[in-house]
């Protein structure tokens, strides 16, 4: 991997970072001049109205997608300089992602899902650490389930364990609470404060103000521009 | 403890749609079926030619004018039937240039009733003195000539060496079984010339239906042509100066076999050619449906650090999968439906038959799997390829 542009005690750097798509005859800047620096094991929550581009600046930071122009810096590695191998397995090592909707694979049962990380990054095959994943999110007697046995709420917590499964040090989340009864929220809210606390890096995209509060720091999106957010932090205990 | 590797993993994405499973399995095991049979079928029709030809070892068959076709039929397929001509032709034959070595036949026909015979084959009367056909297999397996009570009959003919078959109120032991060539030789009795006569003969005193042959009558007269001689112009040379007869070459037996074949090969080819066409197109559809339908699972996987290349490898591996199971099961089926219906389709097409050697199993077996995997693979190379492009986000995003 290459090694340039490294930022001391920086998880992420994003450096006049911008996507444009095209969509017709016009050109759309979902992310607009993005520069940002994120310390490890800060915990970050950015906000901001449907559309405005929290998403996509989310992917960028996980090079899902490709930038326009700019640059990102994970763990002080220009990601876009790396060859398609060693991205995945960047995200494989490094990254956990949670998406705002039920990501798991269908024909795997719950420990399975949780496992699926492993296959790919050649390590020795580890069911006992899905195993106390799948405890530590609470469903050590899901572990033989199937997705369509499992509530929303259930394959949500799934989908976090699968997330933790490589022991990633950054972890990016969208909307990891969405459409989440309140009980099932502040235990995921709970289970991120907790490896927050163990030094990994938490971005969190939401809407709510109330998930937002968690983190140390909250950042506002806007029509592709990124902007610290006030008075953040007061409810995070 | 179970491996989540690349074939179980396609192996579980394939079992969550087993009706579409099924359906692409079925079409490839149709293609390969269908190439499988037929080219068994052709196969061993050939190599039955082969061994066939090669047992008969005659350059030339002289037989009486009119039975030219029933001749043929008789020596391919071993449907029995008798034609009757003076024995005088074979001197005459003999003394034609060009002609090394003729020896004469005696076909007779025998009767359905269980009383009568062992059978409704063709019996054939040779002669020991002049005969190519049966002598050297005599003289290798038996080391002495048939005696009169004694038979060689064909490797389908219901009995073993040593038991008694039954013609026309005499008993004859078989002294030997021929090995199986595929053509008529293999449905029929062989005894000496003048068994044959003495049978006719006592057949009005012993046989439940009499046999009214005369002695010194011949059904035909196989002929080796002399080295360097040329087989059009002696048969030629025999069409004139004998008349009342005709003339078989066995460049002619083979090509009536080519010609009863060729349009059963032209169908096949035309309806694999289409089965399979259909099979690939099927198979790259189904597998653009499937990068479709599994957009959002092909992005999360890269979420996950999976490459493009293990992606590509996923979507191959199902196709493989699919049509090695496809494969295997249309072999399978083809393979069974031929030894099934094996005596339909030769006695409906009036060709000979003989089971490959077991390599040849095996080769065919290879390459109608391979065939069939290699399909798989190339047509769904573009879907593998598109779904191993896709990029993460933009896959997340489409699947939603």
């Amino acid at each position: 991997m290459t090694d340039e542009a490294r930022t001391d005690d920086a998880m992420i750097v994003l450096k006049d970072l911008s996507k444009a798509y095209k969509v017709g005859p016009s050109t759309v800047r979902a992310v607009d001049s993005v520069d940002l620096e994120i310390p490890r094991g800060q915990m970050v929550s950015i906000v901001g109205h449907s559309g405005s581009g929290k998403t996509t600046l989310l992917s960028l930071m996980g090079g899902l997608t490709k930038p326009s122009s700019g640059r990102v810096i994970i763990d002080g590695i220009n990601i876009w300089n790396l060859s398609d191998k060693e991205m995945s397995q960047l995200r494989n090592e490094k990254i956990g992602f949670s998406f705002q909707f039920a990501s798991l694979m269908p024909t795997l049962n719950a420990m399975d899902n949780v496992s699926l990380p492993s296959t790919f990054s050649g390590r020795p095959h580890d069911n006992s650490r899905a195993v106390n994943l799948l405890k530590l999110v609470g469903l050590e007697d899901r572990i033989y389930s199937y997705p369509e046995q499992l509530s929303g709420g259930e394959q949500r917590r799934v989908a976090l364990a699968r997330t933790l499964m490589n022991e990633p040090r950054l972890i990016l989340a969208d909307e990891p609470t969405g459409d989440l009864d309140e009980e099932t929220e502040a235990d995921i809210l709970e289970i991120f404060r907790r490896i927050n606390g163990e030094g990994v890096t938490i971005v969190i995209v939401t809407h709510s103000r109330a998930v937002a509060s968690q983190a140390e720091r909250a950042l506002r999106m806007h029509r592709g521009h990124l902007s610290e957010e006030a008075d953040v932090g007061a409810s995070r205990p | 403890m179970k491996r989540l590797g690349l074939l179980y993993l396609a192996a579980q994405n394939l079992r969550r749609k087993p009706f579409r499973s099924f359906v692409t399995i079925a079409i490839v095991g149709l293609a390969a079926g269908t190439l499988f049979s037929a080219t068994l079928l052709i196969g061993s029709v050939d190599r039955s030619l082969e061994v066939g030809m090669e047992r008969l070892g005659a350059d030339l068959l002289v037989v009486p004018e009119g039975y030219q076709e029933s001749g043929q039929t008789a020596l391919i397929t071993g449907a029995p039937t008798s034609f009757y001509m003076d024995g005088a032709v074979l001197g005459q034959v003999s003394s034609i240039s060009g002609v090394d070595q003729a020896s004469p036949q005696l076909f007779i026909e025998s009767m359905v009733s269980s009383q009568c015979c062992t059978g409704h084959v063709q019996i054939v009367g040779y002669d020991p003195g002049s005969d190519f056909v049966i002598n050297p297999w005599l003289a290798q397996n038996l080391n002495r000539t048939l005696n009169p009570d004694e038979v060689v009959i064909g490797s389908l003919i219901l009995a073993n060496k040593g038991e008694q078959v039954h013609f026309y109120g005499h008993n004859f032991d078989v002294a030997g079984v021929l090995d199986a060539t595929g053509m008529g030789a293999d449905e029929s009795v062989f005894m000496s010339l003048d068994t044959a006569y003495l049978m006719a003969a006592e057949s009005a005193q012993v046989a439940e239906s009499p046999l009214d042959i005369k002695p010194g009558t011949i059904s035909s007269v196989l002929v080796k042509i002399a080295p360097g001689a040329n087989i059009d112009q002696v048969s030629q040379r025999i069409k004139t100066t004998v008349p009342g007869t005709m003339v078989i070459t066995a460049n002619e037996l083979s090509r009536s076999v080519t010609d009863r074949i060729s349009g059963f090969k032209r169908g096949f080819i035309a309806v694999d050619a289409i089965v399979w066409v259909m099979s690939l197109l099927t198979i790259a559809a189904i597998f653009s449906m499937i990068v479709n339908e599994r957009q959002r699972e092909i992005g999360l996987l890269r979420a996950m650090g999976s490459t493009r290349r293990f992606i590509f490898r996923l979507m191959l591996a199902e196709a493989v999968i699919l049509t090695a199971a496809g494969g295997i099961a249309g072999i399978f089926v083809g393979g069974a439906a031929l030894f099934i219906f094996k005596t339909v389709i030769t006695s409906s097409l009036g060709i000979p038959y003989l089971w490959p050697p077991i390599l040849t199993f095996v080769e065919l077996t290879f390459i109608t799997l391979s065939l069939a995997v290699f399909s798989g693979a190339v047509s769904s190379l573009y879907p593998a390829i598109s779904s191993s492009r896709l990029e993460p986000y933009a896959a997340i995003r489409q699947g939603e």
